[in-house]
């Protein structure tokens, strides 16, 4: 560095205070690297490898306490003969199913409801962003209260409707739907929140013109609204799949899995074999198909978004 | 929407006036715009019945929530005194404090200045080293649990562990195990970066001239500009920490370690006979208070950063 700017005749040192010369780039980079580092080695050790490790463990039956061996696919194998697994995975993907594009569409209603010109929006948005910021656990206890059979809210609203009473959490038929119901409810706001930032995105003038030739408010949606917020979608569908493949803390706190595995999810079961049964390398291998799950669901998404010009 | 179709249809003019205009326009509201206010107000309401209906049942006495009612026969406010008997919840309380803070303070250095780096200054293969944080983000961190206990439980010369991370716990039920994994992420790189990359670098570069370090430009010149990404990046973890559950669940087993939403899922399954349900309202109540109020006063940051994550991203 020192050589360098020795070297240089003074109208380049003079250019270079401007423009950055090799020497100051040199320093931008090192302070770079020196800013960097912290985060990079951390990510490393606490994500990338723990990404890694987890497809080197499910190939091994590894154990909490001891030492495992390498069992190449048993794991895998065993698996897709596990009946709970077939269950977990099922009731995951239930819920995937049906939490994602019901939240989806219900934020979208909302957001565009929101977007027009009505008195307190702001206190609205506050309203629907709540159950956002709300810890799982205890809305899941709160929950746990509207659902007990005695004397919740939810058999009083039933009964209002004039339907009879449910056991919900103990009926196998209505547990699953009804942890389905408080999914998004509790994923309605983030969602809410992105489609309404995209919404103000969408050219004012664009709309205006489409007005102007005569189209009506549904034309209007369809052919301008719509496509605009066609990179968004694909973000809220990516992020909404991850977040439902990830539900645990209704579970845990609420049916533990049950009635009769009727509400076991993958993370989940992933939890019980790793944790209560403490077979590190069979939770292993049932991550790794979790996380597969998760791609395939993304990269599906993605290819939705395709034939769409702006993504 | 509704609302918008009832305006005289406006001449598109180049000096583009977005709502404004008809938000004055408040003499003649149309009855479309009466209508959504209500199916808004209804759905909103729906939003926050359960959470007041929580408020109500913890102010009832034990023996009246046997059957159903909306209001409380007289206000019980010494269930939330009791219900810090009934379980260690004034630890718990303390423990998710000690977590949040102690995760929150690093992360603000740790994640903005990377952030910084990766928008401001040339390090070779950034271009890579982003889109390796970009599929971070990815990761889904359920991924993590059971690998992450691995690492973890394998810190070399912790919790009696030998220099290859064998034979002993690691840091497995300690204050690290709750706190290390997080004094960085890859999100919050990646909303630093988003921010920084819209500041000028001319601003640096005049420091540059008054002969800062590059360091110091960050710190003195740079982090104070980019206050509002560390409001919403503090207030993005704020919440999560204080809302975690898994992982404590997963790293910890110790009482004294046991933070708030852990000691609250414990106390409602040890009663799943007959839970206290006014003690359990009165500590969920307090549970989400600060983070409901956190989002009230933050609002404008949380919904900054959700934009910029979700929209560039």
């Amino acid at each position: 560095m020192t050589s360098a700017t020795l070297a240089a005749p003074r109208r380049a040192e003079r250019r270079s205070a401007r423009r950055g010369s090799p020497g100051i780039a040199r320093a931008k980079a090192r302070a770079g690297w020196i800013l960097l580092v912290p985060a990079l080695t951390h990510s490393v050790i606490f994500m990338a490898l723990p990404t890694i490790i987890v497809v080197g463990l499910s190939l091994t039956d590894a154990r909490v306490v001891g030492r495992g061996d390498v069992v190449w696919l048993d794991n895998y194998i065993e698996l897709f003969q596990d009946q709970t697994f077939r269950t977990a995975l099922l009731n995951t993907l239930a819920y995937t199913i049906v939490v994602v594009p019901v939240g989806m569409a219900v934020a979208l209603l909302v957001a565009l409801g929101l977007n027009a010109p009505i008195r307190g929006r702001a206190a609205y948005r506050t309203l629907f962003y709540i159950p956002v910021v709300t810890s799982a656990v205890a809305v899941s206890t709160v929950w746990l209260w509207i659902y007990n059979p005695a004397s919740g809210l939810a058999n009083e609203v039933l009964a209002f409707f004039g339907i009879g009473r449910s056991g919900w959490l103990t009926d196998p038929d209505i547990a699953l739907p009804a942890l389905m119901v408080i999914g998004v409810w509790q994923g309605l706001g983030s969602k809410m929140i992105i489609y309404l930032a995209a919404l103000q995105g969408v050219s004012q003038e664009l709309v205006e013109a489409a007005r102007l030739d005569g189209a009506n408010r549904w034309q209007i949606f369809w052919n301008v609204t719509w496509p605009a917020l066609g990179p968004v979608q694909f973000f809220v569908l990516v992020t909404s799949i991850a977040g439902s493949f990830q539900v645990f803390d209704l579970v845990y706190v609420m049916t533990q899995g049950g009635p009769a595995n009727a509400t076991n999810v993958l993370t989940f079961d992933i939890f019980t074999n790793a944790f209560s049964r403490l077979q590190i390398g069979y939770a292993s291998a049932e991550t790794v198909i979790m996380f597969v799950f998760v791609g395939v669901m993304i990269y599906l998404g993605r290819l939705t978004q395709r034939d769409r010009k702006d993504y | 929407m509704t609302a918008t179709t009832e305006a005289p249809p406006r001449i598109p003019a180049p000096s583009a006036t977005p709502p404004a205009p008809q938000r004055r326009r408040r003499s003649r509201v149309a009855p479309g715009a009466i209508v959504l206010s209500v199916v808004l107000a209804i759905g909103g309401l729906l939003m926050v019945v359960p959470f007041v209906w929580m408020i109500l049942t913890s102010l009832k006495s034990l023996g009246e929530v046997s059957t159903f009612s909306w209001l409380p026969q007289s206000v019980q406010w010494q269930n939330y005194v009791e219900a810090f008997k009934a379980a260690p919840f004034l630890t718990y309380f303390r423990n998710s404090v000690i977590v949040v803070v102690c995760q929150t303070i690093p992360l603000l250095f740790i994640a903005t200045a990377a952030g910084y780096a990766l928008a401001q200054l040339p390090i070779r293969f950034k271009g890579g080293i982003l889109t390796y944080f970009i599929l971070l983000l990815g990761v889904p961190f359920q991924v993590l649990i059971v690998p992450l206990f691995i690492v973890v439980r394998s810190v070399p010369f912790a919790g009696g562990n030998d220099w290859l991370g064998q034979g002993g716990t690691g840091w497995i039920n300690t204050w690290w195990a709750l706190i290390i994994p997080f004094v960085s992420a890859p999100l919050y790189v990646f909303l630093a970066r988003q921010f920084f990359v819209s500041l000028p670098p001319d601003l640096a570069d005049a420091a540059r001239m008054d002969g800062l370090g590059e360091i110091a430009i960050f710190f003195r010149i740079m982090a104070p500009l980019a206050r509002p990404a560390f409001v919403t990046i503090a207030l993005f973890n704020v919440e999560s920490a204080w809302n975690g559950f898994i992982w404590p669940l997963v790293a910890t087993s110790s009482e004294q370690l046991r933070p708030l939403q852990f000691g609250l899922a414990t106390f409602a399954q040890s009663s799943s006979g007959q839970p206290q349900w006014p003690f359990l309202m009165a500590i969920s109540t307090l549970a989400t208070l600060p983070m409901i109020a956190l989002f009230v006063f933050g609002q404008r940051y949380f919904i900054a950063g959700l934009a910029s994550s979700g929209i560039k991203g």
